[in-house]
């Protein structure tokens, strides 16, 4: 029995060759979109999970909340925290652990490899238990300074893993180059996991000295915080705990009081300052709401975007599905004889619903071969695109192959069980007696309204593609305020005693124009904030209380290089003498002095509205007096993403990272080996970080990139398999209506008549599915945009909808006019002798 | 066999309303050959449906082996039709998509019969009308004649007790014509009861009874001396 259907679904499927083909191919599409989501957010929301007790592991995460200030979010937390927390809440935690993470350099046979080093608590493998390759727990992480590192860069450094009792020499650790005994070997960790931890070192506290602002501080926030958890405590008990311990027991208690005075009467801590607990498997989707703008360890995953691809991969989908429920039973007529015949020989209808439901599952794993040939063959270029090294292991992931055949099953019921129920209708008798069924009109309507659901999602993926690469592009076009293009920015943190040679001798390159140092690139952002105090009373003859100001370190020519306008003073100038901050010397009696440049939010923010007024005024910092000697626009440091802060532009030589490289030539890899060449003389052994500027600027745009990008390909294809179900459906009613047109032909009707009232027909459901996609994609689309403080205009996405709407519609003609056309043309005595 | 009494069929559209069968009352026995005749429009095709269970009567009674049908659902219908009841018709109505052979064991796929002795049961039957060596062919590879006897063999392969024929040589010339007709000939005479609609006053004359329909309602019967 099964064999017969399989037998006549074959031999439909060979005989209906274009219907067959539009069916697989959509469907196929449909799967391809399917698979390549799938394990896109497979190992999105996989992250982690592999760790041993993982549902009782926490990170804890900052937010400081000052009122009237844009919130501070930071996923790190302050070195006393963790001991504070663990040791009070003793019923809910059962260890805590501190991670630090830096960059830094390894110094092996010659030569220097930039690495990362994790600086963990003793408890670090208590909190996480990775499996060891060599050594163990015990005997590999007992004392400080102990090292554990990968087999992946025993295998790089060693060539072998068993190095247990190797060094490895760093340059540097807190200032000093230190060669550290490796002590364990781990195995490597998945590539889904927050944690980047190639070498694990034991902390050494005393490596941190006297002015330890790392481990020994309430308030600086350098450290990443995790608890293991008591087994049977929530994540929730935790958090209710810590608060509790922040608004009764903390030290922050009385830190707010001393901080705002009266005004802390009535507020708790934790009106200002949280503390809040994250379970480490969420992190990688949800740390980025906890992060501001700053990072995480590794690249933060995005929730809303899993969320909508997973959207667009059903859509997708359903498109297909629609295809083949719409080609069938439009088909359906063409089957109805054997149906009947089917129900005389006295099959029931449950059987004939069967074996049409089979028909379809059949289809839908044929599409699904096709479909996994062609993820392979794409996936390369979709890795490219994500940044992922995702791989379809078809058979040695049971799970996947389980849940793709899942997947085709349902999809074939979905799209085959609305035909299947409509064709194992038809009464035997009714059928039998006239010679050809007729059409009734409610199945026609359906179709029709299919055909509408169809465009209009095809519609609106598409309106939202161009909205968002709108925004994209219009994102990297906005006026950031300075000149990005032909600049380099060079890495300086490891170059120590020679800063001076070294920017005399890029200097002495023909092509550089200008070298400025600065304690960050435009891009990079640190989240340097302090308490700055106006001396003098404001505009508004008020005397305020410290102000919470974003602040960079500049070097003198700095902001003359970038070509940045200035509104009130002047800049730097190394003539004045008085602009730097300076170490002032032991036992020093008083302010230093020095200078700061603001930009306009900052005098805004301090009370003033006439730039001039606020030149000569004095803010002071620690222990500076800060003479105002200029105003510069609200120029976008950071990505326009993050809108404008208040900042103050200081001089402190000490606090320089980057070299602000600006240069004219054309021969941009020349330059680049001149620069190395110098790197090698003047900083040898140091791997050398040097990257352009505006690649940097784009970067900051990339994970909307990658969404605009994507969506380009899940929505191009949505309109693809679309075109195809219009273009059989316009096929087929063509070819039922052969004998209508060759009536109205020898009536008198001519070709372009007949195609004009053929394309009618296909462009109404068109011009309705427009209809009702606008509105869905103005409003989704609006409130996307809202998201953004920069962003292309409101009525942009009226002439958008226009243009898709337009688009649509020649798509449409295109698709059915050449079907009509064809009939159109033929001898109508051919067209009549067909009935 | 069966019979019928005071069965009405009356067909409703939307303004119109048709009287198929007007009162029929006919009864047929075990092993019968009965053609029925009449004017195009007079309820014939009607008739051989309500007798073959694929329209129900509006109004009367079906006595069926003793059970009246009339107000059966159409799956019990279904079970009694497929296990007594073969059908022929003038368009042979072979389904495009399957050899002869397919389309003759599609008769007796929904009866539970395993796959081998469906087989032989289709082999004897090809054998039987002469089809046998087109056994691998389609339907549109044939002609008229061969495809009517493919529909014949369809029609007795689950060797049911009575055959239904509408118009079985309507589209067939007169050599095969013959040809279908003595191959009913034979089948009655192995026991099957066959009822056919015919226009032709020579294929009649092989039946051993002839209904006349008027509008709907019997007019005469005829019986041929044997
Ligand atoms: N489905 C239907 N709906 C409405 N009227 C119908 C339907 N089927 C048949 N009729 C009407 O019932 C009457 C009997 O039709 P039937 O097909 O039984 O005639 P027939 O004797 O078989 O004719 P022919 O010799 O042309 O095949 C006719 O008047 C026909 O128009
Ligand atoms: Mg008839």
């Amino acid at each position: 029995m099964f064999k017969n259907y399989l037998i006549i679904a074959w031999r439909n499927i060979v005989k209906n060759g274009v219907f067959s083909a539009i069916n697989i191919f959509g469907l196929a599409v449909g799967l391809m979109s399917c698979i390549l989501i799938m394990l896109f957010v497979r190992e999105e929301t996989g992250y982690d999970d592999w760790i041993k007790d993982k549902d009782r592991l926490v990170r804890m995460h900052t937010a400081v909340n000052i009122p009237n200030q844009p919130a501070f979010l930071t996923v790190r937390s302050a070195g006393r925290m963790m001991e504070a927390i663990r040791d009070y809440a003793t019923n809910e935690v059962e260890t805590g652990m501190r991670l630090i993470q830096w960059g830094t350099t390894v110094q092996h046979n010659g030569e220097g490899f930039a690495e990362q080093i994790t600086m963990v608590d003793n408890s670090f493998f208590n909190v996480f238990a990775l499996p060891f390759l060599h050594g163990d727990i015990e005997s590999s992480f007992n004392k400080p300074m102990d090292l554990v590192i990968t087999e992946e860069m025993a295998t790089k450094y060693f060539g072998r893993t068993n190095v247990l009792g190797e060094t490895i020499s760093f340059c540097c650790l807190g200032g000093n180059p230190i060669t550290l005994k490796v002590t364990g070997v781990l195995k490597d960790l998945p590539d889904a996991t927050h944690l980047d931890a190639n070498f694990i070192i034991y902390l050494n506290p005393a490596m941190f000295g006297e002015n330890d602002n790392v481990l020994n501080t309430w308030s600086s926030l350098n450290v990443y915080t995790y608890f293991k958890m008591r087994e049977g405590i929530s994540v929730e008990q935790l958090q209710d705990r810590i608060n509790y311990w922040l608004n009764n027991e903390s030290p922050m208690v009385n830190m707010l009081k001393e901080r705002l005075g009266d005004a802390a009467n009535g507020l708790q801590v934790t009106d200002t300052f949280q503390l809040n607990v994250m379970s480490v498997p969420d992190l990688h989707l949800n740390a980025k709401n906890d992060a501001g703008n700053m990072g995480d360890l590794t690249p933060m995953g995005d929730q809303n975007m899993i969320n909508t691809f997973v959207v667009v991969a059903l859509l997708i989908l359903v498109i297909a599905c629609i295809n083949f429920m719409n080609l069938s039973t439009a088909k359906a007529s063409k089957r109805a004889k054997e149906v009947a015949m089917r129900k005389v020989l006295g099959a029931s209808r449950t059987q004939v619903a069967f074996q049409f439901l089979s028909e379809a599952v059949a289809l839908v794993f044929i599409a699904l071969l096709f479909a996994l040939a062609a993820t392979e063959i794409v996936l390369p270029f979709y890795n490219e695109i994500i940044g992922k090294n995702l791989q379809l292991m078809l058979f040695s992931d049971p799970y996947l192959l389980v849940s793709l055949c899942l997947v085709a099953t349902a999809v074939g019921i979905g799209a085959g069980l609305y035909p299947a129920l409509y064709l194992s209708k038809y009464l035997p008798g009714h059928i039998l007696k006239a010679s050809k069924s007729s059409e009734s009109q409610s199945s026609a309507k359906l179709r029709t309204g299919l055909v509408v659901g169809q465009f209009a999602t095809s519609i609106i993926l598409v309106i939202s593609t161009i909205v968002v690469y709108s925004q994209t592009l219009y994102s990297t076009s906005v006026d950031v305020g300075y000149q990005y293009d032909n600049k380099l920015v060079l890495n300086i943190r490891a170059t120590g005693d020679n800063l001076d040679s070294l920017k005399q001798e890029l200097l002495n390159l023909p092509q550089v124009t200008d070298v400025a140092f600065s304690s960050e690139s435009p891009t990079q952002d640190n989240e340097n904030n302090n308490y700055f105090s106006l001396v003098e009373p404001n505009q508004q003859g008020e005397k305020l209380e410290p102000l919470l100001l974003n602040y960079h370190h500049m070097d003198y020519g700095f902001f003359e290089s970038y070509g940045v306008n200035l509104l009130a003073g002047r800049f730097f100038d190394k003539n004045y003498g008085t602009d730097a901050i300076t170490q002032l010397p032991e036992g020093h009696e008083g302010m230093g002095k020095a200078s700061v440049i603001l930009n306009r939010a900052a005098v805004t923010k301090l009370g003033f509205t006439d730039v001039e007024q606020i030149i000569g005024k004095t803010l002071v910092l620690n222990d500076h007096e800060l003479t105002v000697i200029g105003v510069i626009p609200d120029i976008h440091f950071r990505s326009i993403k993050f809108g404008i802060r208040a900042s103050a532009f200081l001089l402190d030589e000490n606090r320089f990272r980057v070299a602000n490289i600006a240069f004219q030539s054309n021969d941009v890899s020349g330059l680049m080996d001149d620069i190395h060449r110098i790197w090698k003389q003047q900083v040898p052994l140091q791997p050398m970080n040097l990257q352009f500027l505006s690649e940097m600027m784009a970067a900051q745009y990339r994970d909307e990139t990658t969404t605009a990008q994507l969506l380009l390909v899940f929505s191009a294809l949505a309109i693809l398999v679309s075109c195809l179900g219009l273009y059989g459906l316009s096929a087929f009613t063509v070819e039922r209506r052969t004998k209508e047109i060759g009536l109205r032909k020898v009536m008198g009707a001519n070709v372009s008549q007949i195609v004009k009232l053929l394309i009618w027909q296909f462009s109404k459901p068109v011009a309705l599915a427009n209809l009702i996609a606008w509105p869905i994609a103005m409003y989704a689309m609006n409130s996307w945009l809202e998201e953004f403080p920069y962003r292309i205009e409101q009525w942009y996405l009226l002439p958008i909808c226009l243009l898709v709407g337009l688009l649509s519609l020649s798509i449409a003609w295109l698709t059915v006019g050449g079907n009509a056309a064809r009939v159109a043309r033929k001898n109508p005595v051919h067209a009549l002798r067909y009935e | 066999m069966l019979k019928l009494h005071n069965l009405t069929r009356v067909y409703r559209t939307e303004d119109v309303e048709t009287l198929a069968l007007n009162n029929v009352n006919i009864e047929i026995a075990q092993g019968e050959f009965v053609a029925i005749m009449g004017p195009s429009g007079c309820g014939k095709s009607t008739l051989l449906n309500t007798i073959g269970m694929l329209d129900s009567p509006s109004s009367g009674e079906y006595w069926f082996n003793d059970e009246n049908i009339a107000g059966y659902s159409e799956a019990q219908l279904a079970s009694i039709r497929k296990r007594n009841i073969g059908f022929i018709f003038q368009n042979f109505n072979l389904i495009d998509e399957l050899t002869v052979e397919e389309n003759i064991e599609l008769a007796l796929l929904y009866h539970n019969i395993p796959s081998a002795e469906r087989k032989a049961k289709v082999a004897e039957v090809m054998d039987k009308v002469g089809i046998a060596h087109r056994a691998k062919h389609m339907p549109s590879q044939l002609s008229g004649g061969q495809q009517q006897r493919v529909a014949v063999a369809r029609a007795v392969v689950g060797e049911q007790k009575m055959i239904l024929a509408d118009e079985p040589t309507g589209n067939l010339d007169s050599v095969h014509g013959e040809e279908v007709m003595e191959m009913l000939q034979a089948l009655n005479k192995e026991g099957t009861t066959i009822v056919m609609v015919t226009h032709s006053p020579a294929h009649a004359d092989y039946a051993k009874r002839t209904i006349n329909l008027f509008d709907g309602s019997v007019v005469t019967e005829n019986v041929r001396a044997a």
